[in-house]
């Protein structure tokens, strides 16, 4: 038989997957959050106080990519890590042939340059400190770059693990259906029913969370929703005739539920994630913002508006963080509305 | 296999004797049983290797219930249901009762029992290809590497009449009867005994069906496949099948030859089912044309004695006792009314 040339064929997401990218503003926003988060995760390698480069005595030093350096290591008389601000200066005045190529925002978010700056913190923008210091005298951009690592960090990761509760649980409940089904229902609906915010407070305050402790709460309390898309999609795919073929073929019930039903299952979950992610910065910052989140000094995004809430009239702090989180959710959910497009059936698209 | 199974031709293959499907029907606001279906109520009959058995009967009756408890699938989907009865299957090593055994005792089995859907659009996974859909009966019982199970595959398309350019694709791209040739080729993967069709050609378009039968009837012919098929009326079955079974309310009201049935059909329910498909000839057309009084009464309250006798003509009031056993009328012609 002669090979007839095929277009190839595409699998529902494929098809999708194209859909979505002919959605311009949520392609774009898409790629603009990945290139953005992966600038962030390299940030420790441009904003950063400790230097690209020293040459000291004839000796190169990459203290960026090395870490921690004594002060004396460079001949400076101060206890700990080396100033490389500092040291670039007094090298210059020297002129000894030493030298120090400083990162190309030479800031840490936390840390505080109210010695070599003038006035009181909060400091408005400037040259060196393009959005300005907080009110100790920490740089709003440094802390705003991190903080915007942190925040989308944390919503994957919450995003992530009660998504695998929920989709562990709604699976079971769904495929197995009767008495499983009926218990795990109502006990779901009791753990809906733990108010949330009391059960963060207490236990923010006995633990003094982590970054992990806060990812585990809040997926423990976000997995429930999942959960239920995901047993009403099992408890209707069950009953298609597909599963019933699976069976006859011998298919084992985690075969079915994974290979078979859950490929089918999937809409809900993706055209939800974006929602569930800008759900999740959302939470994160209000739980900053009331001081029963991230343990200070963490750059976190609540934090800092609640520096611009308390600072109402330092405008840098006002707008800076407030626009950073507004855009950022802005393009998450214009991500989300591509997606739910994306995966609508109807032809004729709104969004173009 | 395929020689084996045409020289094996004529020795039994499935009994099934008094098989009962019963689903529980659970109400109220602490969900307890209400009721009970009886889907399935005290089946009985034999099925030789070689042979296809035609199930008919209307819309509810039972006949996918039937099929579907042949090939052990109503305890995995619904672990509540009650079963009763013993389905037979008669192997090498003797009998086996496959009727409620578990998933894992069930599993060497299912190799050699395959079904074939009613509906193309939703037995197919619309995720997986051409290709994965038919090669999962072979990844679970065949010991063969991705090559092989590839090359497999090719046959089987070609086989059942598609281009094997097709394994590639995925379902939503083929029409109804390209469907069901895909769902025959899934159901000939392992080269089963038992086929089991429910309803093969009810969703295809008229044009189509004959083609699809042509093809069962030669895949037949070719790998000495014995088919349960279950129909909807009595004229697609009697081209095809050896015998015809008639289901009425969960029980067989009569079985018989093709021949027997369709040409001298003698329970009242055969003869109304039988009058209802249209002549070819206009002038014999409305001649002893039956119409039945009334819609099949619901499986959950089965009438008393005779589950007919709501709709019978010929009723008495002693149908109401018992309920009437398949007796032999005379050559094997099985009819489960003391009244003909
Ligand atoms: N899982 C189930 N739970 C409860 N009742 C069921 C279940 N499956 C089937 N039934 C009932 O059992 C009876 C027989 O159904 P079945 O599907 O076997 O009929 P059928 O003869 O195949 O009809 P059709 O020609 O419409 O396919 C029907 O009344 C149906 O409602
Ligand atoms: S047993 Fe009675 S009701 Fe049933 S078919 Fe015969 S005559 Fe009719
Ligand atoms: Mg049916």
């Amino acid at each position: 038989m002669a090979a007839v040339p095929q277009e190839k064929s595409l699998s529902v997401l494929q098809r999708r997957w194209r859909k979505f990218r002919t959605l311009k503003r949520g392609w774009y926003s898409l790629v603009a959050i990945l290139v953005m988060y992966a600038l962030s995760l390299l940030a420790p390698l441009y904003i950063t106080n400790k230097a690209w480069v020293v040459k000291y005595n004839g000796e190169y030093t990459f203290p960026a990519l090395s870490g921690f350096h004594a002060a004396t290591e460079f001949g400076q008389r101060t206890i700990g890590e080396a100033d490389y601000r500092k040291l670039k200066q007094e090298f210059q005045e020297a002129d000894a042939g030493n030298w120090v190529l400083l990162a190309p925002y030479p800031y840490h978010p936390n840390e505080s340059l109210m010695r070599s700056l003038e006035g009181r913190p909060p400091h408005s923008p400037s040259r060196a400190h393009w959005l300005g210091t907080d009110n100790r005298g920490r740089d709003v951009l440094a802390r705003l770059v991190y903080g915007f690592r942190i925040s989308l960090t944390f919503a994957i990761g919450v995003v992530l693990l009660s998504y695998t509760l929920g989709i562990a649980v709604g699976a079971v409940l769904g495929f197995f259906g009767g008495k499983v089904d009926i218990l795990g229902q109502r006990l779901v609906e009791i753990w809906s029913g733990l108010p949330f915010l009391y059960t963060v407070i207490i236990v923010s305050s006995l633990l003094l969370p982590s970054m992990w402790t806060l990812t585990a709460i809040l997926a423990a309390f976000g997995w429930m929703g999942i959960a239920m898309y995901m047993r009403g999609e099992f408890y209707r795919e069950k009953s298609k005739d597909y599963v019933a073929a699976a069976i006859a073929q011998g298919d084992s019930s985690r075969a079915i539920m994974f290979q078979q039903i859950f490929p089918n299952a999937l809409t809900p979950l993706i055209s939800f994630a974006p929602f569930a992610v800008v759900g999740a910065i959302s939470s994160l910052v209000a739980l900053d913002f009331l001081g029963f989140g991230l343990r200070p000094p963490t750059p976190s995004w609540g934090e800092m508006v609640n520096q611009g809430l308390s600072n109402i009239f330092k405008w840098h702090l006002v707008v800076f963080p407030l626009s950073a989180l507004f855009i950022t959710l802005m393009m998450v959910v214009f991500i989300g509305e591509a997606i739910r497009e994306a995966f609508d059936p109807k032809v004729f698209s709104r969004l173009r | 296999m395929a020689q084996e199974g045409n020289q094996r031709k004529g020795e039994p293959l499935l009994t099934v004797k008094g098989l009962k499907v019963h689903f529980p029907v659970y109400g109220g606001i602490l969900r307890h049983k209400v009721g009970t279906v009886k889907a399935v109520d005290g089946v009985s009959f034999r099925l030789n290797r070689g042979e296809t058995l035609g199930v008919v009967g209307e819309s509810g009756s039972g006949k996918t219930t039937v099929g579907r408890a042949i090939i052990n699938l109503h305890k995995p989907m619904y672990p509540d249901v009650e079963l009763g009865g013993e389905i037979l299957f008669h192997t090498e090593s003797g009998q086996v009762d496959t009727n409620g055994i578990t998933r894992d005792e069930m599993l060497p089995l299912r190799e050699r029992i395959q079904m074939i859907f009613q509906d193309p659009f939703s037995s197919l996974n619309p995720r997986l290809t051409v290709q994965a859909i038919i090669e999962g009966p072979m990844k679970v019982h065949m010991n063969l590497t991705a090559a092989q199970r590839k090359d497999r595959v090719l046959d089987l398309l070609d086989r059942v009449g598609l281009q094997r350019s097709y394994a590639q694709r995925y379902p939503h791209e083929f029409s109804g009867g390209q469907r069901q040739r895909v769902g025959i080729a899934r159901a000939l993967a392992t080269n089963p005994d038992l086929i089991i069709a429910d309803e093969p050609v009810s969703a295809l378009d008229v044009s189509i069906q004959a083609q699809v039968i042509n093809l069962m009837m030669e895949l037949q012919r070719e790998f000495g496949l014995t088919y349960l098929f279950i129909a909807h009326d009595l004229s697609v079955v009697y081209h095809i099948c050896d015998r015809i079974a008639v289901m009425y309310l969960g029980n067989l009201v009569e079985i018989g030859t093709a021949d027997q049935v369709y040409k001298s059909p003698r329970h009242p329910y055969s003869k109304a089912l039988l009058s209802a498909v249209p002549q070819p000839d206009p002038r014999s057309s409305n001649k002893g044309r039956i119409r039945l009084e009334g819609d099949i009464p619901t499986p959950m309250a089965k009438p008393s004695g005779c589950g007919f006798r709501t709709r019978c003509p010929i009723a008495k009031p002693s149908c109401a006792q018992d309920v009437p056993e398949l007796r032999d009328v005379g050559n094997g012609q099985m009819v489960a009314c003391p009244f003909v």
